[in-house]
């Protein structure tokens, strides 16, 4: 594949298992879904430039806003949980569970 | 010579006359207004308007004329037309002749206030758009007149602005009149949308006659008359000073919405419903208002509510289908209630602001003038033979008496007829007989000729106006010829059998005790509770309802329950639900997760 496909591609899986196999704390697993959310952003950036059509370039606008509601909810239970079980430590998270 | 140009041309230059002193200050800076110019400028319009008078009287000739069409829809046409016919003709040099008397003893009453000439504008202004109600020949220029005259209304009652019950009574005025303009747009809606016209001339409708715009037309004439249901703000109007009192709410103003029944006459003739309603309407109005008036103490007060009371008389008139007789009292009823009211004013004045007529007494010796001119212009609304009220009270109560209508407003007419006779007796005998109940110094002094020239002026309007205009003026139906004596008659019976309760009532509150309270002086003596009723249970209501829409549906239940807070309520219990099964293990699914795609991916390649 051409190395822009690689460069958002390899981007993609790197965050996805960054997302899957973080240890410690919950932001890590927050900031690789920004990551995946930002190849996506660039792909769906090149797809109308390489197909030469002008209409579906408003799609990665679109996504962005989305994004961005999603990272608001992810930070808010950051904060909820932090407020909760006093860090975001995952090991934590099972303890209060009753 | 050519008499159609004369016509025009005087009319126009009638109302041109009127407009010099608001147009004049404007092009130069020398040339201010005072009262006596603008006094005389009216003085001048009403000479000018004897002309096209004549001419209608010499040889009935009218006229229409039309120009500057609004463009602004393509297929409707909104032309300025301005109808000549007898109702203009006749009733502008009446306006003019009362309103110059009435602009001349206003150079005297408000010779002390410091904006006397912005005032004699404001009376000037209000003249204007009522004579453009007058002449109009569409309901678009007779309702810039309406707004005009309501507009007027609303700055001349609060002109001692100072004064809370003169601003609430403005706004009580203002508010009023607006529930009467819904239905004048009522039927101007109607009528673009069905007739494609506001002409008044296309809107004679042959057999049936809708009934929804001609309910507009009636609440309109409500509002602006003050019949019942919408008068409460014609006896607080008082407020306002006496020049206006006799100019709007007696003589011009009140009569507009009566005024838009005669000029859309045509609509409702075949309309029994109508008819039927303005009928029982007027003869509730006139009975109510003339109950309220009979334990009236302030002099202003009893006047209003005999205004008010001749205006349901009119209304009586139009429920009859008798325009022209409508249109006839409200010519003579103009002269003698704005006399009653001048020479109320120069009583006010004499007795340095005493409105209440258990402080005043004897006053026959000491204001000669005024008082035989109160005591012509309470004969006159009485109906005595042949001064001015009687040509038109009298001719109205027989055709009630030989027509065809339900008893019941008859009997009400009848009643309110003999009430008119008991407070108009009520007020000349503690006004001006009897012991004196005033304070020894008093500035009584009216002779002054700016007081004295009105009043007697209108004095001898009051005594010839309703034989001349019958002398000169055809009737367009036939007034009823035959009937028996007791019929006849029955209109001067009932008023002497209201004097004649007068004058038993005065020798029995002689002595000045409290008056015993029972079940119908309390309903006169209030106002019918009227004012109370309505004023706070329907604004009571509104505002209830209107917090309840608001916050309480709107906020509290839309916002909180249904929108946002609702969806978090219910997630909040499928999440609660889903905790009790979870183990919480996230190291666990996301490695899951990372090798179930792994193996997905390499099972594709």
């Amino acid at each position: 594949m051409s190395s822009l496909h690689l460069s958002f591609y390899s981007a993609f899986v790197l965050s996805s298992l960054g997302l899957a196999f973080h240890r410690t704390h919950l932001i890590s697993a927050l900031l690789c879904l920004e990551g995946m959310m930002l190849s996506m952003y660039v792909a769906l950036a090149m797809w109308p430039i390489q197909t030469q059509t002008s209409s579906p370039t408003i799609i990665p606008i679109l996504m962005l806003a989305f994004s961005a509601c999603e990272a608001g909810t992810g930070l808010a239970l950051l904060v909820a949980s932090t407020r909760t079980h006093g860090s975001d430590h995952l090991h934590n998270f099972n303890l209060l569970q009753c | 010579m050519d008499l159609y140009l004369v016509l025009n041309t005087s009319m126009l230059l009638t109302l041109a006359t009127l407009c010099t002193p608001i147009i004049l200050p404007l092009l130069s800076d020398n040339l201010k207004n005072t009262p006596s110019t603008i006094t005389s400028t009216v003085k001048t319009s009403f000479l000018i308007s004897l002309i096209p008078m004549t001419i209608y009287l010499h040889s009935g000739m009218e006229s229409l004329t039309s120009f500057w069409e609004w463009k602004f829809i393509m297929n409707f046409k909104i032309p300025i037309s301005l109808k000549m016919d007898f109702y203009s003709l006749t009733f502008f040099p009446i306006a003019l002749f009362v309103s110059w008397s009435i602009l001349q003893f206003a150079s005297w009453y408000m010779a002390s206030d410091p904006h006397i000439t912005k005032f004699f504008s404001y009376l000037l202004f209000f003249l204007i758009a009522m004579l453009i109600l007058i002449i109009a020949n569409n309901l678009f220029v007779l309702f810039i007149g309406w707004e005009g005259v309501g507009i007027m209304s609303f700055l001349l009652i609060s002109w001692w602005h100072g004064r809370a019950d003169a601003n609430t009574a403005a706004l009580q005025a203002v508010l009023y009149n607006r529930v009467g303009d819904v239905g004048l747009i009522l039927c101007m809606a109607w009528l673009a949308s069905t007739l494609n016209t506001w002409e008044i001339q296309q809107i004679s409708s042959p057999s049936q006659t809708p009934t929804l715009p001609i309910l507009g037309l009636i609440l309109a004439a409500t509002a602006k008359s003050a019949q019942f249901g919408l008068h409460p703000w014609l006896p607080a109007a008082m407020e306002g000073p006496t020049p206006v009192s006799a100019l709007l709410h007696s003589s011009t103003m009140v009569v507009a919405g009566i005024f838009l029944l005669i000029r859309t006459h045509p609509m409702y003739a075949n309309n029994p419903t109508a008819l039927s309603l303005c009928l029982c309407l007027g003869a509730l109005s006139t009975l109510f208002a003339a109950t309220c008036a009979l334990t009236q103490n302030d002099i202003k007060k009893i006047i209003a509510f005999s205004t008010s009371s001749q205006l349901g008389l009119m209304m009586v008139t139009i429920g009859l289908n008798l325009p022209q007789l409508a249109f006839l009292h409200i010519s003579t009823h103009a002269f003698f209630k704005a006399m009653l009211f001048l020479c109320s004013g120069s009583i006010i004045h004499s007795l340095n602001g005493e409105q209440d007529i258990r402080k005043m007494g004897g006053l026959q010796k000491m204001l000669p003038t005024t008082t035989s001119c109160l005591t012509i212009g309470n004969l006159a609304l009485m109906g005595t033979p042949f001064l001015a009220g009687f040509y038109s009270k009298d001719a109205i109560i027989e055709s009630l008496n030989t027509s065809y209508l339900n008893t019941w407003a008859l009997t009400l007419t009848l009643l309110a007829t003999s009430f008119t006779a008991v407070y108009t007796l009520r007020m000349t005998l503690l006004v001006q007989t009897g012991f004196v109940r005033i304070p020894p110094l008093v500035p009584m002094n009216e002779n002054n000729p700016a007081v004295l020239s009105p009043i007697t002026r209108l004095a001898l309007g009051s005594i010839t106006a309703g034989f001349l205009i019958t002398s000169f003026i055809l009737p367009t139906k036939t007034p009823p010829m035959t009937m028996p004596l007791s019929i006849k008659l029955t209109a001067i019976i009932v008023t002497a059998l209201g004097a004649v309760l007068a004058l038993e009532l005065s020798k029995m509150t002689q002595a000045l005790i409290l008056p015993k309270q029972n079940r119908f002086s309390n309903f006169s003596t209030t106002l019918g509770y009227f004012n109370p009723l309505t004023h706070r249970f329907t604004t009571t209501n509104l505002l209830n309802m209107g917090q309840n829409i608001a916050s309480h549906l709107i906020d509290l239940s839309w916002y909180k329950m249904l929108g946002p807070e609702g969806l978090a309520t219910l997630q909040q219990s499928a999440s609660k639900f889903m905790t009790t099964l979870h183990t919480g293990l996230i190291k666990a699914y996301m490695g899951s997760f990372a090798l179930s795609i792994l193996i997905i991916l390499m099972s594709t390649y």
